[in-house]
């Protein structure tokens, strides 16, 4: 329960919302225990031929006054109580993406989507149900079960309270209980059914082998046993599930029973009235409510405690890369970029780079080329602070990397990522990602520049398409340059194209790479990439392997030096004659 | 990215009820007509026990409770044993089986906390009292009536019939709440487990569907989708089944009780009391409208947050990277309080129409109250009639209150049953021909002017021809999307071309059953697909090869050296689809797994990835043994593969390039001679 102090803001801003939500419950359920009293009153007032006509009249008036004060606090209870809870979703909600928000690389390297969207989904409902119908049920379970015990014991009979009521007891103790092993049986039938899931997932990944294999038959087999199992878990929970209502109704049928039984015997005995008869059956249909209740407001407590549980080991996850408290006061980047003896290892141990120096003066322009896994990535992932590397190696502009604020880093350093991300908005908010107010000329010109200016005017609605789901669905090379437009429309300090060109063909890189030069002029590039097509022009070329430079220099030095860049240019040589043979 | 795909779909809600859809949905419940009907009764026998509560109630008032009239006989000619008193016999009405209507009553008086007998029965309620020295005097507008006082004791010996006959009441009631509580829970188990049949059907008929579709349409739709048709929408449709379908029955046989029970006991009152339908009527249809609007617009919204969520999630580094954390919450907030907002309103329509329905309930009551107890007064009815309809009006108004739930349950299984429909009618188009041609497949393959395309325009196979002999072992040869992996799918008809002919000794393959066709060309791909379950089941592949023989195949291919160091050999389970393995081991189970079903083509996508020279020994080892008296095509990476084939096809930008031996193609000098240099030449030292 102590996790909800971390909604405590919350709490404290809407506070007066609930206890007026509360005192609007209590009022109606004052009014309603205020019913059977009349009711009683009439009754022995109409037996006993005492009532006139205008008495009547004003029964039905007493009835429609409460009735009016009963439907205002319903409407206002609803509003007070459901409402606030409804604000406290969407709080919650905005607490835990703000939150992801800052959390780094490595966080969501651990986390699955699925995982943290189970979390924003069900968890966050279970504490809403929890603040909303769980603080009604609670109210009217404490305030009704006391209020109408006390009017039956006090003004009808303590006997027939006493005995009338033993059953209830049970009903709350069983609710509690079934609910318990509803619970366990629910969670049963949810792990049959992401069995079932699983199952069907794995088949149709595998749909290519099982025809070629002629498996669909048995595999439907293999399907039916699990969706059966599905059935029997199902059954299980039904056979407990489903005694419940039925048993409530008998249980406080027995209640009913006792009063009909006992009470009647009173009446006849003239220990009490007629009237006291009818109201204490009214009362006892109050009761049958917050019995229930009261079983329920348990376990929905519970769930909610323990999905706030785990909200708080997401909300108290502390984000590994922010601004140090003595970050520098940097306001732009110019490009000069500095690396001295960067070693580097992952939390997890594994060493990704050794020893690298790299110096890449404003204006220049440097390559990296390498094989998948030696280590470039990571290198380019350590200049945006993905990670954050270790202090005084890194350097822009001489002052350490660490010590430069991450908004200024990240909005003067343009990066062209290998995972071609966009988001499901027009073609043109894609582009202009890093700042709404760019121009439709500046988009076009970044998109001219990208060299997909073409592609996207040959969609009807243009710069306007929707991409992903909804919209048109890009190549993975136009995707690659989308990202890169996206890069540069921010205009850059540095630029670093992370392998983003290996979707795009021979001809459209060489314009793109000829526009970058232009357009780079005095500012700083890092080319990251596997073919020696994209790197040649390049100021330096750095040759990395297993997190180590091995070697440096300019296109015709390595070239001479004969060496694992040299063989490289020599092997896709020999691919681009075989690419360009037309026979 | 598949993940988020569920998210998106969402928002596209369907239709909230179609006739066309219901009666489909519906034809699945037909073959269980007769459990369905049972539940039906059921639930109509279990709803007459719910009403039967104010019934007893009325009847314990107004026969027991309230002192009805006795009968008084002389004694020694009473029909049955009675209540001696004085010189009379006198017998509770309630006891008696006939009328007497001549017979003199007599009635048990209560005043002023004495009790009397009275001479008669005093059927008018309108009376007034005198007292005299013998007892009272009562005078109604019937005439005169004098009560005689009664000891306690005498007047608890008239009353103990009465309690007595409240207690058996009492013990007909217990009957008929056990009765209720167990045919209520056998109609919840019939039901429920009908329920779940009828899914499961549905669920089978979708996965079996999913089977036959062609890999065109896999291609096209993310499996994160497909696997939501098989479990969530199927599971929707269950909530409705067992929710809804049968509960409106109940609530329909619940009203029409009511209004029976209520028509019975008293004409006038139940007019009366009916006099509120309209507005109920009116007021839920105007809710259902404002309800589904507001729900819909929920339901949108939330799904949008999903898919933003899912969206900003998957793209979380994006956003770091070009530090635009403050926009997308601003985004995200918009979209969070626009569901805020719509659930807001949607609270709102629930908070005005249940207090209303309440408010009508109330006023129902105040008019049974007004006109009934005016009745009552004038002595037209007994109380105990007017408590019934009390209790009656109250347990009318119930089902009205839940109906906004199973409205709600209603539309979405409306939503997810279009979806699954529409998967359902996708045409499977790729299937046996009606006749096929009988085949006892032996293994020659031609292609005769092959034209194939994945996307429609865009050729990836341009009139390719070629034939390979019974038996001969071809490699295929040529850079990345020359066509090599296409002409693997063609044969066993994962695609169907769009022009030319594929023939299997001299038989074109559209007219060959599928089934067979693909029983004997068996094929393994450069990335080994896993199942989870032993090693053994991923040899078997459901077939019914015994261990033994999966061991001799083992045995073949070399996969029994590594697969007998496993802690638990061929019984190892398969961990994370594989992971666990090398690709040279996962290469070698793929050739047991292909060997295992005795095919008479083989058709191997040699692996790229990177295989020590010990196990690649193993592999080329293997794959002589298994290609042997086959017809073997392999998209080969490898030299040695290459040198040892009988022919070799040269792909180039889909169409066949060069066709030879390894000695021949490389003396021409021309295409595959550059390849050769490229891709081959390191791996002679090798």
């Amino acid at each position: 329960m102590k996790s909800f102090w971390l909604l405590k803001d919350f709490f404290r801003a809407n506070v007066w919302r609930y206890a007026l939500g509360v005192l609007w419950l209590i009022i109606v359920n004052s009014a309603q225990l205020v019913i059977p009293y009349l009711l009683g009153y009439i009754t022995d007032q109409v037996e006993t031929g005492q009532a006139t006509t205008a008495d009547l009249w004003s029964f039905a008036g007493y009835i429609m006054v409460i009735a009016a004060v009963i439907v205002a606090s319903r409407y206002l209870w609803r509003i007070y109580i459901m409402g606030t809870a409804r604000k406290l979703e969407f709080h919650l909600r905005d607490m835990l993406f703000s939150h992801l928000q800052k959390l780094s690389a490595n966080f969501y390297n651990e986390h699955k989507t699925g995982d943290l969207m189970a979390h924003a989904t069900n968890d966050v409902n279970a504490v809403r149900m929890a603040l909303g119908p769980g603080i009604i049920l609670l109210t009217d379970a404490i305030f009704l079960t006391v209020a109408t015990v006390i009017i039956m014991s006090q003004t009808i009979d303590i006997r027939l309270t006493a005995l009338a009521l033993l059953p209830l007891p049970f009903m709350a103790v069983l609710v509690m209980f079934a609910g318990r092993i509803i619970h366990l049986r629910f969670k049963a039938v949810q792990a049959a059914f992401s069995n079932m899931t699983d199952r069907v997932q794995e088949n149709l990944s595998g749909i290519r082998i099982i025809k070629t294999f002629v498996q669909e038959d048995t595999e439907a087999k293999k399907f039916d046993e699990v969706a059966r199992s599905l059935i029997f878990r199902n059954m299980d929970l039904v056979r407990v599930w489903g005694l419940f209502m039925p048993l409530v109704q008998f249980i406080s049928g027995l209640s009913y029973l006792i009063v009909l039984a006992y009470g009647g015997i009173l009446v006849i005995e003239g220990t009490i009235t007629l009237g006291a008869f009818v109201a204490f059956n009214t009362y006892l249909a109050m009761l049958i409510w917050p019995m229930m209740a009261l079983g329920w407001v348990i376990n929905v407590l519970q769930r909610g405690a323990s999905s706030m549980e785990r909200l708080k080991v997401l909300l108290e996850t502390e984000p590994e890369v922010v601004d140090r408290p003595d970050v520098k006061e940097v306001n732009r980047l110019k490009g000069d970029l500095e690396i001295r003896n960067l070693d580097f290892s992952y939390p997890d141990g594994t060493a990704v780079l050794e020893d690298i120096n790299i110096n890449l003066p404003r204006g220049n322009t440097l390559a990296i080329i390498g094989r998948t896994g030696s280590g470039k990535s990571t290198l380019a992932n350590l200049l945006l602070r993905l990670y954050d590397p270790p202090s005084g190696r890194i350097f822009i502009d001489g002052i350490d990397i660490n010590l430069i604020p991450l908004e200024v880093l990240r909005r003067d350093i343009g990066y062209v990522p290998q995972d071609l991300f966009l988001f499901s908005t027009t073609l043109h908010e894609n582009i202009a990602f890093a700042d709404e107010n760019f121009s439709r000329k500046q988009v076009e010109e970044a998109a001219k520049l990208a060299q997909i200016y073409d592609n996207i005017v040959e969609f009807p609605q243009k710069f306007d398409t929707l991409s992903g789901e909804r919209g048109v669905t890009l190549s993975g090379g136009q995707k690659q340059r989308m990202t890169i437009a996206r890069a540069l429309i921010k205009n850059p300090a540095l630029l670093i194209l992370d392998d983003c060109l290996s979707a795009v063909d021979t001809e459209t890189e060489e314009k793109i790479l000829k526009g970058l030069r232009r357009f780079m002029t005095g500012r700083s590039s890092i080319i990251i990439s596997h073919r020696i097509s994209t790197v040649q022009h390049a100021d330096e070329i750095v040759v990395m392997d297993q997190g180590r430079i091995v070697e440096k220099g300019t296109h015709e030095e390595l070239l001479k030096a004969d060496g694992f860049y040299s063989t490289l240019h020599h092997k896709q040589q020999l691919e681009r004659i075989i690419a360009e043979d037309r026979g | 990215m598949s993940e988020t795909y569920n998210y998106h779909e969402e928002e596209a809600l369907g239709k909230s009820y179609d006739g066309r859809l219901m009666k489909r949905l519906l034809s699945y419940a037909r073959p269980y007509w007769l459990i369905i009907l049972t539940c039906i009764i059921l639930l109509l026998v279990v709803t007459a026990t719910e009403l039967a509560r104010p019934y007893l109630i009325k009847i314990a008032i107004d026969d027991y409770i309230t002192p009805g009239p006795l009968l008084v006989w002389e004694s020694g000619n009473e029909p049955q044993e009675g209540i001696k008193y004085g010189e009379q016999i006198y017998i509770h009405r309630h006891r008696l089986s006939e009328d007497y209507p001549d017979q003199p009553k007599a009635q048990l008086f209560t005043y002023e906390g004495g009790f009397y007998l009275v001479d008669g029965y005093i059927e008018d309620i309108n009376y007034s009292v005198r007292r005299e020295e013998k007892g009272l005097i009562i005078n109604t507008e019937v005439g005169l009536f004098t009560a005689s006082p009664l000891e306690a004791e005498d007047y608890r010996a008239f009353r103990q019939p009465d309690k007595t006959a409240l207690v058996q009441l009492a013990l007909i009631y217990l009957g008929i709440i056990a009765l209720g509580f167990s045919l209520n829970y056998l109609q919840i188990y019939l039901l429920h487990r009908t329920g779940q049949q009828i899914i499961f059907n549905i669920r089978h008929q979708v996965f079996s569907h999913l089977q036959r579709l062609s890999l065109r349409f896999f291609d096209t739709n993310p499996v994160g989708r497909l696997v939501t048709r098989v479990t969530n929408d199927t599971e929707t449709l269950d909530q409705m089944f067992t929710g809804v379908v049968v509960y409106l029955f109940k609530d329909l046989f619940m009203l029409l009780g009511i209004v029976i029970v209520m028509l019975q006991l008293n004409i006038r009152l139940a007019l009366i009391s009916f006099s509120l339908i309209p507005i109920v009527i009116i007021a839920t249809i105007v809710f259902r409208l404002k309800a589904r609007e507001a729900y819909r617009e929920v339901r949108t919204r939330l799904a949008r947050i999903n898919a933003t969520l899912a969206e900003n999630i998957t793209g979380m580094r994006t956003v770091q990277i070009f530090h635009r954390m403050g926009e997308k919450h601003q985004e995200f907030n918009e979209i969070n309080h626009a569901h805020y907002r719509a659930s807001f309103r949607e609270l709102k329509i629930f908070a005005v129409f249940r207090p209303f329905i309440d408010l009508i309930y109330f006023l129902a009551l105040a008019l049974l109250i007004w006109y009934g107890g005016g009745i009552v007064i004038r002595g037209l009815i007994p109380f105990g009639v007017l408590y019934a309809f009390i209790q009656y009006i109250e347990m009318f108004f119930r089902p009205i209150n839940d109906m906004a739930e199973k409205y709600n349950i209603m539309q979405s299984a409306m939503a997810s049953s279009e979806r699954i429909f529409q998967l359902l009618d996708t045409p499977v188009d790729i299937q046996s021909p009606k006749q096929p041609l009988p085949t006892n497949i032996k293994g020659k393959i031609e292609f005769c002017n092959v034209w194939f395309a994945y996307n429609p325009g865009e050729w990836v196979l341009k009139d390719v021809s070629f034939t390979i002999e019974k038996g001969q072992t071809v490699a295929f040869v040529g850079a990345t999307g020359a066509g090599k992996t296409s002409i693997i799918n063609l044969i066993s008809r994962l695609y169907d071309i769009q022009k030319g002919q594929i023939l299997i000794d001299g038989v074109n393959i559209k007219e060959m059953d599928l089934d067979q066709l693909r029983k004997n060309v068996a094929v393994v791909l450069q990335d080994v697909f896993m199942f989870s379950g032993t090693i053994a089941d991923n040899i078997r592949l459901n077939s019914d090869i015994d261990d033994q023989q999966i061991r001799h195949i083992a045995e073949a291919v070399d996969a029994h050296r590594f697969i007998s160091r496993l802690p638990r050999n061929y019984e190892s389970e398969v961990k994370e689809r594989g992971a666990t393995m090398s690709a040279g081991q996962r290469q070698l189970l793929a050739f047991a797994r292909a060997l295992a079903f005795k095919p008479k083509i083989l058709i191997l996508d040699e692996a790229t990835a990177n295989i020590d020279t010990e196990t690649e020994q193993v592999i080329q080892k293997a794959m002589k043994t298994i290609s042997r008296g086959r017809t073997t095509l392999v998209v080969a990476h490898r030299l040695s593969t290459i040198q040892s084939a009988d022919k070799i096809i040269v792909m180039h930008k889909g169409k066949v390039r060069e066709m030879g031996s390894h000695q021949q193609l490389l003396a021409r000098g021309g295409y595959y001679y550059n390849l050769y240099q490229l891709q081959y030449k390191e791996q002679e030292t090798g």
